[in-house]
C-alpha cells in the first residue's frame, strides 16, 4: 500500500486508552486525521476524546472498515500489535514505540511482508501529509505543504530540517518517519517507487544516520529506479565513536560496518546532493525547489 | 551493546561455543590464575582494530605476561582506557577460518558468511572467499541453513563450519544477537575447532529479558558505561571528547548527533552526546539532576549549552524544572546557552529570564554566545 493518506482514509489507533494514546488521539483528529476506532481493553468507558472503542483490532475493523493503524502499546506488546492488526485485514501500521527488540522486528517483520501490509516503524515519530493527515507526533509547526518528499531515520532532527524549510518557504508532500531501528518496516529504498510516482513530490530529501546499510541500499534503489527527482541526504554521526549506539538502536557503528564515508560515497555515486550542515541543506533545497 | 571479547566468549561458552582457555586480569599482579601457556594477551575495548592499536601482544612465560599486561592496560585506543586483559592460551597447529551470522534488514532474516580463509579484517578477505547465505529468525532453519553453506566446504574446514555453524545458530537466536563473529575459527585436522577471536553485539532493547547480558550492567564503572546509565536513567549520555568545552542538554537523537558534528567541523569542541527524552520527565528534576552532575565531571567544560526542538513538550514547564534542576547543581557554575523551540516559549523565556538565562530561537544565534563565553574564559 502506499503510505498517502487522507482526510477519508480511516484510522484505527491500538492502546488508545493510555498517556500516549489519549494525547495523541486528540492531536491527531484536530490535525485532520479520521481516527474512526480505538482499541483498548474492555472498561465501563466506550469512548475517549469522542472516539468509539473496541475491545480488539477485528471488531474495530468489522465495525468501522478502517485500513491503517497507528498502535501506541509498549515495545514489549508490539509484535502481538502488529499480529492482531494484521489478521485483522489492516494494509498499513505505524509503530511510534521506541526499544521494540530487534528479533521481534524480523518477526514483525517477515509477517508484514508475507501478508503485503506496509509497517512505518519502529522508534518512529510517525508520518504525515502535510495540511492533510498525520499519523503520529510531527509537530504542526513544521508541516508545510509543498513538494519535496521527506524520509527520516530521526525525529527531532527531521522535526528541525521541516520546520526551517517552512520558513524558508519550502514544504513536503509525504512525510515519513522511517525510524531509528536497525530492523524496520518500510526503509528508504522500499519507497522509492512511491517517491518515484508520486505527482505532489517534486524532489526528495533523506534524513540519515550512520549504522547499518539503508542509506546504502537506497542508493542502489534509485539507481536501479532510474529516480528522476532531485534527490538530497543529510546523515548524523560523521564524528560518533564506534561502538555505541548513539540514542538510537540503530546508530552503531563496528569497523568500516554502518560509518558515515560508505553512506556519503554511495548516495554520491547515485546522484544524490550530500550536505554537511543543516543550513546548506535547507539553501540547497530551497534553491532547487522554489 | 559491543561486548568486550572477553564477555563475548563468556557468552559464547554458555552457549555451546568452545574457546581456549583464558581469564581476565586487571592488574599484573594477577598473574598466579594463568591457564596452561605460551599465551596470548589481549586489551579489552569495546571496539575492533585492537592489533593494528597494539592490544595484543604473545608471552611465554608468566614474568612476560605481567609485562604485556602492565604495558597493554591504561593504553587509550579508540577513545577508550584499557582497563583489562583477557589472557588466553595460544592455539597451535590450526588452520584459519571465518563464521559470522548478522541481522538482514532489508530480507528480515540473519546473514550467515562463512570462508575457509580467516583471521584478518572480514573487508580484507577476497570476496570470492565469502559465501553467504540467508536464513529466517529461526533457530532449526537458520542451523540448517548453516550446515547446507558448510556442506559446500572440503574436510576438516566444512565439518567445523557445520558443527559450529549449528552451534552460532542456537547461540544467535537465544541471545537475541544483532551480529556474532568468529574469526579466526581455528580448526584443526581432525575437525575439531575453537573460537578464536569473537565480535558479538547484542540488543539493548532485549536486556530486560536477557539477564545473562544484564548482569553485565552491574559494574555501573565498567566497559558498558552508557548502557547501564541507559538502563538506570532512561537517557542516552555518551562522552564523545574527554577534553571537551562544551556541556549539550539535547533531546532527540539525529539532532544531537548532527549537532556535534556541526560544531565540531566549525572548530568548537563538544564534551558529550545526550539524548534527554524530555517527554520522560514527568514533571521530576531527577534525570535533568543526574546529567548535570555528569558534565560537571568534564575538566575542560566551560559552557552549558541546551537546545530542545520539542514537538510536545511543553517549554515553560520544562524551563522550570531545568532551572530547579541547575539549582540542585550549585557545584556546576558555567555559563548556561539556551536554544528552545516549540510550545510555551512566551512562559519559557519569562522562567528562564528569572535565572539570568537568554532565550534563543535561532541556533545559531545560540552559537554565536557559546562562542562569546569561550572567549571570555580564555
Amino acid at each position: 500500500m502506499s503510505p498517502r493518506i487522507d482526510r477519508n482514509t480511516k484510522v484505527i489507533l491500538q492502546g488508545i486508552s493510555g498517556r500516549a494514546g489519549r494525547l495523541h488521539s486528540r492531536l491527531m483528529h484536530e490535525y485532520g486525521t479520521n481516527l474512526v476506532a480505538g482499541v483498548a481493553p474492555p472498561k465501563d468507558i466506550n469512548k475517549i476524546n469522542g472516539i468509539p472503542l473496541f475491545p480488539d483490532c477485528a471488531s474495530a475493523v468489522k465495525a468501522t472498515g478502517a485500513t491503517v493503524s497507528i498502535a501506541l502499546v509498549g515495545a514489549y506488546d508490539l509484535l502481538a500489535a502488529l499480529q492482531e492488526a494484521v489478521a485483522a485485514g489492516i494494509q498499513m501500521i505505524v509503530t511510534p514505540t521506541e526499544g521494540m527488540p530487534v528479533h521481534d522486528a524480523l518477526k514483525a517483520k517477515r509477517l508484514t511482508q508475507e501478508a503485503g501490509v506496509l509497517w512505518i516503524g519502529g522508534s518512529t515519530p510517525g508520518m504525515a501529509v502535510a495540511e492533510v493527515a498525520k499519523l503520529g507526533f510531527l509537530p504542526d509547526v513544521s508541516l508545510k505543504s509543498g513538494a519535496l518528499g521527506l524520509m527520516s531515520k530521526s525525529g527531532t532532527l527531521s522535526y528541525e530540517s521541516g520546520f526551517r524549510l517552512a520558513q524558508r518557504g519550502v514544504g513536503t508532500s509525504v512525510w515519513v518517519g522511517v525510524g531509528g531501528d536497525p530492523v524496520k518496516g518500510a526503509r528508504y529504498s522500499d519507497l522509492v517507487p512511491f517517491y518515484a510516482a508520486d505527482a505532489q513530490t517534486r524532489a526528495l530529501l533523506i534524513i540519515g544516520e550512520i549504522g547499518g546499510r539503508d542509506e546504502e541500499d537506497f542508493a542502489e534503489a534509485l539507481k536501479a529506479q532510474a529516480f528522476a527527482k532531485p534527490v538530497f541526504a543529510l546523515i548524523a554521526g560523521r564524528t560518533a565513536p564506534e561502538g555505541v549506539a548513539m540514542g538510537h538502536a540503530g546508530a552503531l557503528t563496528y569497523g568500516s560496518h554502518g560509518g558515515y564515508a560508505a553512506k556519503r560515497a554511495a548516495l554520491e555515486a547515485a546522484g544524490v546532493t550530500v550536505f554537511d550542515t543543516l543550513n546548506a541543506m535547507v539553501e540547497g533545497v530551497a534553491r532547487k525547489l522554489l | 551493546m559491543y561486548l568486550l571479547e572477553h564477555d563475548a566468549k563468556l557468552l559464547l561458552a554458555h552457549h555451546g561455543i568452545p574457546t581456549p582457555q583464558g581469564c581476565l586480569l586487571t592488574d599484573a599482579a594477577q598473574i598466579n590464575q594463568l591457564p596452561p601457556g605460551p599465551w596470548i594477551v589481549k586489551g579489552q575495548i569495546t571496539a575492533g582494530g585492537r592489533g593494528k592499536a597494539g592490544l595484543i601482544k604473545t608471552a611465554t612465560t608468566p614474568v612476560e605476561v605481567a609485562a604485556q599486561t602492565a604495558g597493554i592496560i591504561g593504553k587509550q585506543a579508540k577513545g577508550r582506557t584499557v582497563r583489562a586483559v583477557r589472557v588466553e592460551q595460544q592455539v597451535h597447529g590450526a588452520s584459519e577460518a571465518y563464521l559470522s551470522m548478522l541481522l538482514d534488514p532489508a530480507a528480515a532474516g540473519v546473514r550467515i558468511i562463512m570462508a575457509a580463509q580467516g583471521g584478518m579484517e572480514i573487508e580484507s578477505l577476497p570476496q570470492d572467499a565469502l559465501r553467504i547465505a540467508t536464513a529466517a529468525p529461526d533457530a532449526s532453519v537458520l542451523a540448517a541453513a548453516a550446515e547446507k553453506l558448510a556442506a559446500t566446504f572440503d574436510g576438516a574446514t566444512g565439518k567445523a563450519l557445520a558443527e559450529s555453524g549449528r552451534a552460532m545458530a542456537g547461540a544467535f537466536m537465544a541471545t537475541e544477537a544483532l551480529l556474532i563473529e568468529i574469526n579466526p575459527l581455528f580448526v584443526h585436522s581432525d575437525g575439531s575447532w575453537v573460537a578464536g577471536d569473537a565480535k558479538f553485539v547484542t540488543d539493548d532493547s532485549a536486556l530486560p529479558r536477557q539477564p545473562e547480558q544484564h548482569a553485565l550492567l552491574a559494574n555501573a564503572d565498567g566497559p558498558y558505561l552508557e548502557t547501564a546509565l541507559k538502563d538506570a536513567h532512561g537517557c542516552d549520555y555518551v562522552v564523545v571528547d574527554p577534553a571537551g568545552e562544551i556541556a549539550l542538554l539535547t533531546t532527540g537523537a539525529g539532532l544531537s548527533m548532527m549537532l556535534i558534528d556541526e560544531m565540531r567541523s566549525a572548530g568548537l569542541k563538544p564534551y558529550n552526546f545526550l539524548d534527554i527524552r524530555t517527554g520522560g520527565l514527568r514533571g521530576e528534576t531527577k534525570r535533568l539532576v543526574s546529567v548535570l552532575q555528569w558534565m560537571h565531571q568534564g575538566p575542560n567544560v566551560k559552557v552549558l549549552l541546551i537546545n530542545i526542538f520539542a514537538g510536545i513538550t511543553e517549554l515553560g514547564e520544562f524551563s522550570q524544572l531545568l532551572v530547579s534542576a541547575l539549582q540542585a547543581v550549585p557545584d556546576f557554575k558555567v555559563p548556561v546557552v539556551a536554544r528552545l523551540v516549540g510550545n510555551g516559549m512566551e512562559a519559557a523565556r519569562t522562567v528562564l529570564a528569572k535565572a539570568g538565562i537568554t532565550l534563543h530561537s535561532d541556533l545559531d544565534a545560540a552559537l554565536l554566545e557559546v562562542r562569546t563565553h569561550l572567549g571570555a574564559g580564555q
